[in-house]
């Protein structure tokens, strides 16, 4: 006879009642059933969304699912997925978290997280990508906008899939009054998030129809010159308006100007796109042969110039030392020859007298000096 | 007409590689589980207060 398998409770796992409610945490099974399938239907929608690239619907359909049901991993995994999209990897890595906390095994993305765990320099990016669209929103703030866009452009290099940057981007070109430039930012945003409700709210207020709107979807992004030098192309507006005005001298003077500044512009995206790591063994190399020049032409000469300074000193010192010397042996030479003249007068004086020196050998020793001199002059 | 001041208001900083413990706490909301076990707890509560003051009202 087949036994019937307990039916457990979603929330807890405990056993459901016959009356309908978890024997662990009380709930009604009817009530949380009704639930996890309003949640999977807004997952559904969420994911029908992000298929369209409608990456914001998505997002609010997915939150709504996640209302229902914040376990709902599916749901959980496409919201960080998108967030991913959209260059909001903070975002994307919270939920994934969540989402490996809620189901540890059989779950996408604990992939993910081992994906972006695997390459650390990515993570270093996606920081440094948020600190400079935080300065770049403090720089807004202040109305210094010249830093603002530079510092976003660098951002958006870095990312080019940053909605978020390319919104604040194209805001601050409206509050100057490109709106040609906030035109081609906010077409970059619709390339990645269809229906952006922002990007379409500020081309609704620049003047554009929905028609216009559908149309830039379709237009290609690339050599569109967002990342281009504002400097070059304000001096390329002035040229043309020059060309207006039937300038000649004036016209070819800017053309000249313009031309030296588009060879030698270097632009941000590809610059963006080098890699420095292939260089690097070029690089150890470089700086050897600079480390080796550095010690045979600064610190070796300066070593040299030291120690022959050190040498002249002590040899300086030893020949002051050595004169003293000689002079030292030189009069001790001399007062040597005069004693010997004594005594040789002395021994001439001994032998030309009758009378020969008296004998003092029976003298008992410990006379004093004193006494004995004074013994010789008695005599 | 857009008025910059206000969209500007809208824009939040982003969380940093740091900040994202606190990303995790905000994103894990509170969904209909959650809902129905505080509601229950409260109602437990009521009905036990009522019991005790029920219980008390006896003893006088």
């Amino acid at each position: 006879m087949a036994t019937k398998r307990p039916v457990l409770c979603p929330n807890c796992g405990a056993q459901i009642r016959k009356n309908g409610y978890c024997s662990g945490c009380h709930m009604p099974m009817q009530v949380l059933r009704k639930a996890y399938n309003t949640s999977d239907y807004y997952y559904n929608v969420g994911y029908d969304k992000a298929s369209a690239r409608d990456l914001s619907g998505a997002i609010e359909s997915l939150n709504m699912s996640l209302r229902y049901n914040k376990k709902n991993v599916m749901a959980r995994n496409l919201i960080g997925l998108i967030y991913y999209e959209m260059g909001e990897i903070v975002m994307a890595l919270s939920h994934w978290v969540l989402s490996v906390n809620y189901q540890t095994t059989n779950n996408l993305a604990s992939h993910y997280l081992k994906e972006l765990r695997q390459d650390p320099t990515q993570l270093d990016n996606v920081d440094q990508i948020a600190k400079k669209y935080n300065m770049a929103l403090g720089y807004a703030q202040s109305d210094d906008y010249d830093l603002a866009i530079i510092q976003l452009k660098s951002t958006l290099s870095a990312n080019p899939h940053f909605v978020k940057g390319y919104l604040l981007l194209s805001l601050i070109y409206i509050q100057r009054d490109n709106y040609e430039k906030a035109r081609t930012t906010l077409r970059r945003v619709l390339k990645i998030d269809k229906a952006n409700p922002v990007a379409i709210h500020y081309l609704h207020e620049m003047g554009s129809t929905d028609e216009n709107i559908i149309q830039m979807r379709n237009e290609s992004v690339e050599d569109d010159g967002l990342f281009e030098d504002d400097y070059t192309e304000e001096i390329a507006v002035s040229e043309e308006q020059a060309k207006n005005n039937g300038g000649s001298i004036g016209s070819q003077l800017i053309k000249a100007i313009t031309d030296h500044y588009k060879e030698n512009t270097v632009k941000m995206g590809a610059f963006g796109e080098v890699r420095f790591a292939r260089y690097s063994g070029l690089y150890v190399i470089v700086g050897l042969v600079l480390g080796i020049l550095l010690l045979f032409f600064v610190i070796v000469p300066s070593q040299k110039k030291k120690l022959k300074k050190e040498n002249e000193q002590l040899t300086k010192e030893y020949s002051e030392e050595l004169a003293v010397k000689n002079a030292s042996i030189t009069e001790l030479k001399s007062e040597i020859d005069s004693l010997n003249a004594q005594i040789d007068n002395l021994l001439n004086m001994e032998v030309g007298t009758d009378n020969p020196m008296p004998d003092y050998s029976d003298i008992k020793s410990g006379m004093s000096d004193e006494d004995l001199q004074n013994m010789i002059s008695n005599e | 007409m857009i008025n910059f001041e206000e969209e500007l208001k809208r824009y939040q900083p982003m969380p940093e590689v740091n900040q994202a413990e606190e990303a995790i706490y905000n994103n894990d909301l509170r969904d209909i589980s959650d809902i129905i076990t505080q509601v229950t707890e409260e109602i437990k509560q009521v009905n036990a207060s009522q019991a005790n003051q029920y219980a008390g009202r006896m003893r006088r």
